[in-house]
């Protein structure tokens, strides 16, 4: 597609070394194959939230790279590395805030971009592995919310971090080993900081780079699903390639979200609460408002005794996982439009009612406390 | 002229049998052998490509030889070979042309608009720069932060000149500082400087007659070196490369050396390189000895490897 007037006998020196390049590596093949794909039915906003999470995951990587030039993971020097980073180091305070509500939007967008193959249907046949490992990223997209949360060790920090231990050592069977394991001992301390800061920037990372580009590779080769509606001529006839209008509208909707954790980065900068320690005071432990459902949930009269905890803080959310994980092994019928699919319908608006209604209650609640 | 896979082999006396195969020699990346499968589902034969004769179109490959001789050539066993698809043979698409022809797929109608096609491109560059530029300057401040930070100029304690027994000796002391880092507790560093009580020659050498001034970094005089005060002080960083050196008696040298054991830089009594890859004479601090004797330094540290003195600390 090259249409400049440039005469094709005179190759400039940057020509030049892209063709050496190419004849070695066969990039332009690459770019073809990468930018080429053809989308049915027409480039969508819809389908921008896939590529939006990549993006806020590469800037996440690069504002906690950035961070860990100063912190120092270690109870003694934690918390003052990141009041550091907060108050003396020239912009420090906002790489950290846009980390802190980078974690927020790559929540957010992934319930987004869930919500959004669950209701076209796109889980279904052939792409059933894309969707588990959807899920497996969805669930390091949380544990990345969890384990981060601990690093800055102020009060906040800790506390999360307690009641989430405490939630998975109900875990049946492996629960004590699971909670010991990630506390590096039966209490929290040096030991539990050490061990949720290589977790959240090695493991995770490494985990989450492998299984992301899996689940690009996979759905790469299933091709995209395109609209639940339309004959295939009318597909046919609106299709377009990935680069360059999907390409444009992913880039538009990236920087509607750069702006978006800019904004929130700049209003509500990060601030930590006293440094960490078992003694909580006035303060209230409360989790990060994307776990704040399933904290009020177990407030709940049903879910209390230790059946009851269990019921409410491991066998629900784990059915539940266990059921969307089985998802496109039960619903086999090949029918993706949302508006002829009743059940799938009213079981999102129902799940979605209640995370907000959850959600919502435990800030009403927190007028309660205070 | 290119044949089909499928053409049909022919010798000078007659059909033979199909192409059912080819055989690439994997480094040539030539095509060495066809496979022909004999009429009415026989066996498939592997005739060199060198019996080839023609290809008077794509349908037909004429072979060399009788049909009696063309069933001489060994029966394929293809046990003994792999598939293209099931090894990677670099640029092999480069070499061989063995399709009928390209394999095309239609282009969209909506990729056929050039003009817009650049103008979308163009765009997303351009919210891309958008993107990157406002993050650059602060990213680039955020790590700048350490970097620089005002000389210290602060007066330590390093000891009694009593101890500076002998002239034009090298006598080291050691001493402990302070240093207080970003959001770290002060911590206490050892440091050690080496004094030289200095006959008039050295003094000579070391000052060339002349007081040394000391400056902060707003070029203020901060402390001025007597030219004729007997004892000078060295910092213990060798300006070579910024290792600790001594004081030795050599072979060469019996009344003794400055010498850093990294790269051998040798240093006299007044400083000078004698020999070695040094690029200055070893730096003289600003130091004040009081009527006592007591020794007090400002830990100035100037950057090694260069041939002018530029204060780090």
């Amino acid at each position: 597609m090259n249409d400049s007037p440039r005469t094709p006998n005179k190759p400039s020196a940057l020509e030049k070394v892209v063709a050496f390049v190419d004849e070695r590596v066969g990039l332009k093949t690459i770019q073809a194959k990468m930018l080429n794909e053809p989308v049915p039915g027409g480039s969508r906003w819809a389908y921008a939230f896939g590529s939006c999470l990549l993006f806020i995951f590469i800037l996440q990587v690069v504002t906690g790279i950035l961070l860990m030039f100063y912190y120092v993971p270690s109870i003694d020097h934690a918390y003052a590395s990141t009041q550091y980073i907060i108050h003396e180091v020239d912009y420090g305070w906002f790489l950290l805030s846009y980390h802190f509500w980078g974690s927020s939007a790559m929540v957010v967008m992934v319930f987004a971009h869930m919500s959004q193959v669950f209701l076209w249907g796109a889980y279904k046949k052939p792409r059933e592995l894309v969707w588990l490992v959807g899920l497996a990223l969805f669930g390091l997209v949380m544990a990345f919310g969890f384990t981060g949360y601990l690093l800055p060790w102020d009060q906040r920090a800790y506390w999360a971090t307690v009641v989430g231990v405490e939630i998975m050592d109900k875990t049946p069977v492996i629960g004590d080993a699971l909670a010991r394991f990630l506390k590096g001992g039966p209490t929290p301390g040096q030991m539990t900081l050490s061990r949720f800061f290589v977790i959240h920037v090695m493991v995770l990372p490494a985990a989450l780079m492998g299984l992301a580009g899996l689940h690009i590779f996979l759905f790469r080769k299933a091709g995209p699903a395109g609209p639940f509606r339309g004959t295939p001529e009318q597909l046919k006839a609106k299709t377009d390639y990935f680069f360059p209008r999907q390409v444009w509208k992913d880039i538009v909707a990236m920087a509607s979200v750069f702006m978006i954790i800019c904004s929130l980065a700049l209003i509500e900068p990060v601030v930590l609460l006293e440094e960490a320690t078992p003694d909580p005071g006035d303060y209230h432990p409360e989790p990060e408002w994307y776990f704040l459902f399933l904290f009020q949930m177990l407030r709940l009269k049903m879910f209390s005794g230790e059946f009851g905890q269990f019921l409410g803080a491991i066998a629900i959310p784990g059915a539940f996982l266990a059921f969307l994980a089985a998802l496109p092994f039960v619903d086999r019928r090949p029918e993706r439009d949302i508006f002829k699919r009743p059940a799938a319908l009213i079981g999102w608006i129902v799940i979605m009612a209640g995370i907000l209604l959850f959600t919502v209650s435990a800030i009403l609640n927190r007028e309660f406390l205070d | 002229m290119q044949p089909k896979i499928t053409a049909v082999a022919r010798c000078a006396d007659g059909d033979v049998g199909n192409i059912s195969r080819i055989i690439v020699d994997p480094l040539s990346r030539e095509i060495s052998h066809v496979i022909v499968r004999e009429r009415g589902g026989g066996v498939e034969r592997q005739v060199p490509i060198g019996q080839v004769e023609a290809v008077p179109h794509e349908e037909e490959v004429r072979l060399r030889g009788s049909a009696e001789e063309f069933r001489r050539w060994p029966v394929l066993e293809r046990h003994a070979y792999v598939t293209i698809d099931e090894v990677e043979i670099a640029h092999l698409e480069d070499h061989l042309c063995v399709e009928p022809g390209e394999i095309l797929v239609p282009y969209p109608r909506l990729e056929q608009a050039v003009p817009r096609r650049r103008f979308f491109t163009n765009m997303t560059h351009a919210i891309g720069a958008l993107m990157a530029l406002p993050l650059a300057f602060p990213v680039v401040k955020y790590l700048m932060q350490p970097m620089y930070r005002p000389y210290d100029n602060t007066w330590f304690p390093v000891g009694n000149v009593r101890k500076v027994r002998k002239d034009n000796i090298g006598y080291q002391f050691k001493y402990t500082r302070g240093f207080k880092e970003a959001f770290m507790p002060e911590q206490r560093i050892e440091k050690n400087i080496w004094v030289v009580k200095a006959t008039p020659a050295v003094r000579k050498a070391v000052y060339g007659g002349k007081d040394k001034t000391f400056h902060d970094d707003k070029g203020r005089v901060v402390w001025v070196n007597k030219a004729n005060a007997p004892h000078i002080g060295f910092s213990g960083k060798c300006p070579h490369l910024g290792c600790g050196y001594k004081w030795r008696r050599t072979k060469n040298y019996p009344d003794g050396v400055f010498l850093c054991p990294c790269h051998l830089s040798i240093y006299d009594a007044a400083g000078k390189v004698l020999d070695g890859p040094a690029p200055r004479p070893l730096d003289v601090l600003p130091m004040q000895v009081s009527a006592s004797g007591d020794v007090k330094i400002i830990d100035v540290e100037y950057k090694a490897g260069v041939k002018n003195q530029i204060r780090l600390l």
